[in-house]
């Protein structure tokens, strides 16, 4: 069990270390295009530590929450019911996947907006424009 | 014989490689190159979707993030500025 | 010079993401380890998806696909609702401007040579193949509304790209593609009212989004035929109208982000006046 604790850890911290990253590029850089693609990262992460809560360490091997057998029998559905994974959170992450694309399709066409009428997409300039 | 420690070497491996792929997205100042390095990104965390047996995020986060944002985003860039300034 | 210091920066985050892992795990304590059982609640779901022996099944033996458009169906159905509102958004920002100034002066002589404009004809075919393929086994197999929507508005990107705007334009306009979206989305909330209108005139009770039979009402939409084919009740309709709906909004919103630039600066900027 040593070194399944040991990987696993490696690969929560190295999506923490993603999400401190992407954080720092939303606060410091000043372009807005630089500012919408660490903000799509930044989503992106969250949704996938979301997924992450959903998973089971079955032996031998964990299994995708779909049946194969049609119709089933009921030793079937034991089987089943004792290697799949969690199938809630994958509903919810996909509701999630489809608001964040909205939400970010909407700010691209801001950006060009304010290219249109500012002429510029630096926020240092814009804010001392003044409208 | 695929044992489970496979697939947690696996996970591990994705998830570092996408750490220095968001390291060089977040650092560059072409922006042009700051988008293929988002894109490189978003496919190493596909593979995870994969390997957590999530069939159906998998299969919305492929054109979804590889395909469509990429595509937005570069013609974003060629209608305002490509370098970011000082 | 600054490309050492930015390969000295990553190796630091890496060692520290490394090392501290490694002093989680010896200390016996874990950041978090995927448990052996799951909760009680995924338990239910996944007793229920495809059972015939308890009275709330969804008889579909896919069981994301079933909470995503049976057991929680009001939440797809206003997340559908989200992306129509940020479709609207996006019109509303290029008001004033219309697609029929474009093509006054536009020749359809354009893009790019006659091998690539040969390849993108078939592929686009294969495209929306496997695009439709997966939308409409989605009860059975990985799959779904969505998933197949996405897949098959990659088509039409590659079609701006090779050909050119005006080519689609001159097929589709933009009003027409947000009036086949407004269609679909109609669609959808109209297939989540129909065991309840046949149950009405039958005089029975049943429920909105009512797919199998509940425990007062024995009305619902066959999930069976014959012996093994299953077809999915209500999941197929849904399923089938949110690709409509998701491939014709993607449409419209990929006309209007690549019209050229001049017209609407001078439109812009002479009602800024």
């Amino acid at each position: 069990m040593e070194i399944i604790y040991v990987l696993f850890n490696i690969a929560v911290l190295a999506l923490i270390a993603n999400i401190g990253l992407a954080l720092y590029g939303v606060f410091t850089r000043p372009s807005l295009v630089k500012k919408i693609i660490a903000l799509t990262i930044f989503s992106d992460t969250i949704n996938l530590m979301v997924v992450l809560i959903g998973f089971r360490h079955a032996e031998p091997n964990p299994v995708p929450p779909i049946l194969i057998s049609i119709p089933p029998i009921k030793e079937d559905i034991i089987t089943f019911m004792q290697k799949a994974v969690d199938p809630l959170p994958q509903a919810l992450v996909l509701t999630a996947i489809v608001i964040g694309l909205a939400v970010i399709l909407y700010l691209i066409f801001l950006t060009i907006q304010i290219y249109r009428i500012y002429g510029t997409t630096d926020v240092r300039k814009i804010a001392k424009l003044k409208g | 014989m695929i044992t489970l420690e496979v697939y947690y070497l696996l996970m591990a491996v994705a998830a570092v490689l996408s750490t220095v792929a968001t390291y060089f997205a977040v650092i560059e100042r072409d922006l042009v190159k700051a988008a293929i390095f988002s894109a490189l990104q978003s496919s190493f965390y596909a593979l995870i979707f994969y390997l957590l047996m999530a069939p159906d995020i998998f299969l919305t986060y492929v054109p979804v993030s590889v395909g469509l944002y990429t595509a937005l985003v570069l013609i974003l860039i060629k209608k305002t500025e490509r370098y970011e300034g000082e | 010079m600054k490309s050492r210091m930015h390969a000295a920066i990553l190796a630091t985050i890496i060692i520290i993401v490394v090392v501290l892992a490694m002093a989680f795990a010896l200390k016996g304590i874990a950041l978090y380890i995927p448990p052996r059982n799951v909760r009680t609640l995924a338990e239910i779901f996944l007793n229920t998806t495809f059972n015939q022996w308890v009275n709330i099944s969804a008889m579909a033996p896919e069981a994301v696909t079933a909470i995503v458009w049976d057991y929680r169906g009001l939440d797809t159905l206003f997340e559908t609702s989200v992306m129509f509102i940020a479709i609207v958004g996006a019109l509303t920002l290029s008001r004033g401007v219309g697609e029929k100034l474009f093509i006054s002066g536009a020749s359809e002589a354009g893009g790019l040579s006659v091998i690539v404009k040969t390849i993108t004809r078939i592929i686009l075919v294969m495209i929306s193949a496997v695009g439709a393929s997966i939308a409409l086994h989605g009860h059975l197999t990985p799959g779904g509304g969505f998933q197949g929507g996405a897949t098959i508005a990659v088509a039409p990107m590659i079609l701006i790209v090779t050909f050119s705007v005006y080519f689609i334009v001159k097929r589709i306009s933009i009003k027409k593609a947000v009036l086949l979206r407004s269609a679909g989305l109609g669609v959808i909330a109209l297939s989540s009212f129909i065991v309840l209108i046949v149950a009405l005139f039958k005089g029975g009770i049943a429920y909105i989004f009512q797919n199998q039979v509940k425990m007062f009402s024995p009305y619902s939409v066959p999930s069976y035929i014959g012996d093994s084919l299953v077809i999915g009740g209500t999941l197929l309709l849904f399923n089938a109208a949110e690709t409509f709906a998701v491939a014709f909004g993607f449409i419209a919103l990929l006309i209007l982000i690549t019209l050229p630039e001049e017209q609407f600066r001078k439109i812009i900027l002479e009602s800024e006046e």
